[in-house]
């Protein structure tokens, strides 16, 4: 058989059963667009997360207050112990291998212009907040020493806040916003961050320390103490120094009754990480479902038609086509499906993916593994089944594969 | 002293349906010679299309040997066979087996696409061979299944023709077709014998049988009668089915 007339074979096969050639596609398609849409959607959103918790950098540990106690893990919230102190801060900012320590405190509170008003988290800092977190400063600058020691009521501003407030492209430095009894002046405004550790800056308000705790809080307390290490490979021996100052400096001798505790972002990686591999695992657990239910329409498609195929393979052979000839029509046929239907699935689960993942606000991650995976079962459900009748009939005379039911 | 083209000897057929074993063909020996034209009669069910599907190589004997051409067909391999079909055969099926979704042109052309004729070649022997059945031009792009039964047997007939074979097997070619088409029919047979093709037919009517040099009548899977058709009690077989 001529390259030209097993093309045109098959182009006509294929058009002239439009439903079943559309079905068998169909089938094609969603086993591929789901594996790929799904697995796309989970790699993305793992990706994303871990980013976020690489953007707040690796040589940082976080102290948070903590009752006494308690293993690690994700438990007690700042607001309901109180141990650490900006004494603290200043005590851990002296030890060799911190580079900088900056206390935070957290509190929430509306910020009103004279047209417009905010909710937003507001957080009281000193300068070391600005290196330690990797803070820029678009407009203006910001908070100084002098502002902590004075508790000044001047006010930095996140980008989007900064955007909520004032509008896009407009520097509102040296205007004046209300905050609960407070009447602050903004001097800077933040470069956006994006996510970073557990706190999105760029939505925040940041005020001095002090001034926070004076008229926000009415506590000395903070929420957080944010620690920079020289050396990223002296992570643990810095973590031990900070645990031996801070217990020393409570009077703490048994470090199991510790009332606080120490993240790494090491160890808070590789906790999100088993969270989202997890979220990762059934995702491509549906995936995979998906895949099944796709395959086994491929399947059901190809076997309904194997009654009418194989009479068709009987008038072949009985008109005396070679087995092998009419083999290779039938592998063309189904090759040509698999190919549009990948094509097609390819392109269109990509496509879910990308949109699913912008409704998240995250990038998709359509990786080359799921493209083959899904590709690959496919093409070998479609190819195997569609070759299928034509092995199966090659077996027959032409009359039995002629009266075949 | 003509060379036989069909030797056939001892042919059983046994086909095991559900439950029940048919014995469809007894026992049948038959010799034809090149350039024969036969006629096979017998009443429904006797084993008539059973013997042309062996003939035609489409389906094996239970036991019993045959030849064709001189060559003893068990020994031939799958790709010999199909050669056989495709080059020395050309068989009409009782229930034309046409492929349904497929235009006429294309059912006559098919069995050419598996054979090295070229493209152009292939449109005018098909134009020919359906003009030689006297099928309307127009009806030449219709899909099969839009044909009449008379229609879709002269486009079986004309597919039969098309790669020039030298034994042509019809089974029941003018069954669905009128005194006058049929005629013109067997014209067509008529004159593919004068040019040297052995032909082989079934019928059930007498008037089709009587054209034939020769009719072979069987029954419940054994050939009763074997004679020239001159000679032949034909008009026993009218309306013969009880
Ligand atoms: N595939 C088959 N399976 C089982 N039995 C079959 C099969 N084909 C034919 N038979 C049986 O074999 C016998 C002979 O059938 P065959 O088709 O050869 O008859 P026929 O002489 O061509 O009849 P008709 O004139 O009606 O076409 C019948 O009894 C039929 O039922
Ligand atoms: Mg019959």
């Amino acid at each position: 058989m001529r390259l030209s007339d097993l093309i045109s074979e098959t182009f006509h096969s294929l058009t002239s059963n439009k439903v079943r050639s559309g079905l068998t596609i169909l089938g094609i398609v969603v086993g591929i667009a789901s594996v790929i849409a799904m697995l796309g959607i989970g790699a993305g959103a793992q990706k994303s997360i871990e980013d976020s918790v690489q953007a707040a950098g690796s040589n940082i540990l976080t102290i948070m207050p903590s009752s006494p106690g308690g293993g690690g893990g994700f438990r007690s919230s700042a607001s309901s112990v109180q141990s650490l102190t900006s004494e603290d801060a200043a005590a851990l900012a002296e030890l060799p291998l911190v580079s900088g320590a900056a206390p935070e405190a957290q509190g929430a509170g509306q910020i009103v212009t004279k047209s417009e008003n905010a909710n937003a988290s507001i957080i009281g800092a000193t300068p070391a907040y600005q290196t330690v977190k990797g803070l820029t400063v678009k407009w203006g600058t910001f908070l100084s020493d002098r502002n902590n020691k004075t508790s000044a009521q001047v006010i930095v501003l996140g980008s989007t806040l900064a955007e909520d407030l004032f509008g896009t492209d407009v520097d509102p430095t040296g205007q004046q916003i209300r905050s609960g009894s407070m009447l602050l002046t903004i001097v800077g405004v933040l470069e956006e961050k994006g996510t970073s550790g557990f706190t999105n800056v760029d939505s925040s308000a940041i005020i001095p320390l002090t001034t926070l705790q004076r008229y926000v809080t009415g506590s000395e307390y903070l929420s957080t103490i944010t620690i920079t290490v020289t050396d990223e490979a002296q992570m643990t021996a810095a973590e031990d120094s900070v645990t031996a100052l801070l217990l020393s400096r409570h009077g703490i001798s048994d470090s199991t009754q510790a009332d606080f505790r120490i993240m790494n972002m090491a160890d808070l990686l590789s906790s999100i990480t088993t969270i989202t591999g997890t979220f990762t695992a059934l995702l491509a657990a549906i995936a995979g479902i998906s895949l099944l239910v796709g395959g086994i329409g491929i399947m059901n498609m190809m076997l309904t038609t194997v009654t009418e195929r194989t009479r068709e393979i009987g008038l072949r052979k009985a008109i005396g086509a070679d087995d092998n000839v009419i083999s290779m029509q039938f592998l063309a046929e189904s090759v040509v499906l698999t190919l549009l239907g990948g094509a097609i699935g390819i392109a269109l689960g990509w496509v879910i993916a990308v949109v699913v993942a912008n409704l998240l606000s995250m990038s998709a991650v359509v990786s080359l593994d799921a493209i083959l995976l899904a590709a690959g079962v496919c093409a070998f459900i479609g190819v195997v089944f569609g070759y299928y009748p034509a092995r199966r009939a090659a077996a027959m005379s032409p009359i039995e594969a002629l009266r075949y039911q | 002293m003509a060379n036989a083209v069909i030797e056939a000897h001892d042919l059983h057929k046994v086909y095991d349906g559900a439950g029940a074993e048919t014995h469809a063909l007894r026992g049948v020996s038959l010799t034809i010679d090149e350039g024969e034209f036969s006629a096979i009669m017998g009443p429904s069910g006797s084993g008539k299309s059973t013997l042309m599907h062996i003939l035609g190589c489409l389906d094996t004997p239970t036991s019993g040997t045959y030849r064709l051409a001189g060559r003893d067909v068990a020994e031939l391999d799958l790709h010999e066979l199909a050669e056989v079909r495709r080059q020395t055969v050309g068989f009409v099926f009782q229930a034309f087996n046409l492929l349904p979704r497929a235009s006429v042109m294309r059912n006559v052309i098919m069995p050419m696409l598996y054979t090295r004729v070229s493209p152009d070649e292939r449109d005018d022997r098909a134009a020919a061979a359906l003009r030689a059945v006297s099928l309307d031009e127009k009806l030449w792009t219709h899909k099969s299944n839009e044909l009449s039964g008379g229609q879709m047997q002269r486009v079986a007939i004309a597919r039969s023709l098309v790669n020039d074979p030298s034994l042509i097997l019809a089974d029941e070619p003018t069954g669905n077709l009128d005194t006058a088409t049929g005629d013109s029919v067997m014209d067509l047979f008529r004159t593919l014998n004068a040019e040297g093709r052995t032909i082989v037919l079934i019928t059930h009517e007498p008037v089709i049988a009587s054209q034939a040099h020769r009719v072979i009548r069987l029954q419940d899977g054994l050939i009763v009668e074997d004679a020239t058709s001159a000679n032949a009690d034909i008009r026993q077989y009218q309306g013969g089915e009880a």
